[in-house]
């Protein structure tokens, strides 16, 4: 990992490209598109679901949803996240910020309800992602991959009593694979299931751009993570160092109005993304390899 | 639990020489890393990345005279059927990334590389029996993906013996309830670069198990070929129309 990615005046001619109006990206993206990506689905097996997201510089992200059948009343959260980062210790703080955020954002905003078998047992979700490499900040990567992991889980079907409040029984499910239901099929009608997402904003001079690369985030005035649930920005909205390898001079304070623009940008350009994702998942064919 | 049938079939309907499906793929990740390759054998899921021959980060990896081979390995938790959060420190770990470390001292020409490392980055997304045999060979595909020079292929299989008779290429199942050879072998040779055994197999059943292990390595060793002239193949055909 670089200590140094560009060179003063490379760092003076991006800063300056970047803060025009509207900015100029060294890849000829407007301020609100992300990089190219490439996905699939459903590859794993031995998990209820499965994602990975590669894209072009090579950063990818796979990940993984297992189910349990828990006691709920045993359980502190029905979700549970893991992150692991190629190249970085699990206790180091990059790696547990990252977990913090995901954690955070999936335990907040997630219809737990639908995940509850009956009054007393629930299915435990495990959410496993590894980064298998990464050179900008990885976490919208991660979040994205997990969206579309949730998205394609499927849950086996109960075929025992769902009311079990006067007689103690175990839940027992179908044999059959082909019953099994992805979890936005529980919804009520009317409603879809559209796990929560983080993106992330780069902060410079007046502008502010998404998906920030590696090189763009060298020159940022600072970073914002967004997160979006329900078609709709949510909290929590944080600030960070996105050169998170390197010192990053121009690094300042936060003019809050950048912040109510970085919300509507995200009330604007988010529920595309979102659309996009679902429509990598419907075109996605169901070989059952990734390569 | 049957595990080898009077008829002749184990669990998954194969014979006893006959190894389960295997694909694997070079070039998976062109743009982060200089070799890489992912591997299927059975369901036994690898994905492997090669960085280098690199300047190493630390003087102290350096040898004025050969290339260091670094093994990382990563075993994803849900890599089992039942999630386990596991730790690299694990003893398992620490002993199967040696073996693979010093196994590829051997085949690979170090000398070649002196004042070098060759970093190899190995994820294991799903195991089910034969998980060093699995990362040997998905090894192998990297290094040759990075233009490393080998002496020749390192292809890996393990056989087990169930009672009297040698099983070959043994699923998880299998693995938990026989003792389990897993060897590398060199090219279409009858060299071994690795030989590991957990357990006993009675001396004088050894050798039939040790001969169908190699005849299953070459075999192995054929697919792996195919892939990398397939490869190979699209490779120079780009080159020609350019």
């Amino acid at each position: 990992m670089s200590k140094m990615i560009l060179s003063p005046a490379e760092r003076s001619y991006l800063y300056d490209s970047l803060t025009q109006a509207p900015p100029i990206r060294p890849d000829s993206r407007t301020d609100h598109q992300f990089r190219p990506l490439e996905a699939k689905t459903s590859f794993l097996p031995g998990s209820n679901g499965s994602a990975r997201i590669r894209l072009m510089d090579g950063s990818e992200c796979i990940v993984s949803v297992k189910s349990k059948v828990v006691l709920s009343a045993l359980e502190s959260s029905l979700i549970e996240c893991d992150i692991d980062v190629s190249g970085f210790r699990d206790d180091s703080n990059f790696v547990s910020n990252l977990k913090f955020y995901l954690t955070n954002l999936l335990q907040h905003n997630f219809p737990t309800q639908y995940l509850k078998l009956t009054s007393r047992y629930a299915f435990k979700l495990f959410i496993d992602c590894i980064v298998i490499s990464h050179s900008s900040y990885p976490l919208s990567l991660i979040s994205l991959t997990t969206y579309l992991a949730l998205k394609t889980t499927r849950l086996p079907l109960l075929v025992s009593d769902v009311n079990d409040e006067e007689v103690a029984e175990q839940p027992t499910f179908s044999d059959d694979w082909d019953n099994a239901k992805y979890i936005g099929d529980f919804m009520k009608d009317g409603e879809v299931f559209q796990p929560p997402i983080f993106i992330t904003l780069g902060v410079i001079g007046p502008n502010l751009i998404f998906d920030p690369s590696t090189e763009e985030e060298q020159v940022l005035e600072n970073g914002l993570i967004v997160s979006f649930y329900g078609n709709k920005v949510i909290t929590p909205i944080s600030n960070i160092n996105l050169a998170t390898n390197s010192n990053n001079s121009n690094f300042k304070g936060l003019n809050r109005s950048l912040i109510t623009k970085a919300m509507a940008l995200g009330n604007k350009y988010c529920p595309a993304v979102v659309k996009a994702l679902d429509t990598l998942i419907e075109q996605d064919d169901e070989e059952g390899t990734i390569f | 639990m049957e595990l080898y049938s009077p008829e002749g079939l184990r669990l998954d309907g194969r014979r006893w020489n006959e190894i389960r499906n295997f694909e694997c793929r070079i070039n998976t990740h062109p743009n982060s890393s200089d070799g890489s390759s992912y591997i299927e054998q059975g369901n036994t899921k690898v994905i492997c990345m090669v960085q280098g021959p690199m300047e190493p980060t630390l003087r102290s990896q350096a040898n004025a005279n050969k290339a260091t081979i670094e093994v990382n390995l990563a075993v994803a938790n849900f890599s089992t059927l039942e999630r386990k959060k596991r730790s690299k420190s694990e003893k398992r770990m620490v002993e199967m990334k040696t073996t693979l470390e010093r196994t590829f001292e051997q085949s690979v020409m170090c000398n070649l590389y002196p004042r070098t490392v060759i970093q190899i980055d190995l994820h294991v997304l799903s195991q089910d029996g034969g998980l060093l045999a699995g990362l040997t060979n998905a090894i192998t595909l990297a290094l040759i993906d990075a233009g490393v020079a080998m002496y020749d292929y390192v292809a890996a299989i393990t056989a087990g013996l169930h009672d009297q008779s040698p099983l070959l290429d043994l699923n998880g199942l299998e693995e938990l309830d026989m003792s389990t050879l897993t060897i590398g072998v060199i090219g279409k040779s009858e060299k071994l670069s690795l030989l590991m055994l957990e357990d006993k197999i009675p001396l004088d059943r050894l050798e039939s198990v040790l001969a169908i292990a190699i005849a299953g390595s070459h075999k192995i060793r054929d697919l792996m070929d195919n892939e990398v002239r397939r490869h190979g193949n699209i490779r120079s055909s780009k080159l020609v129309n350019n």
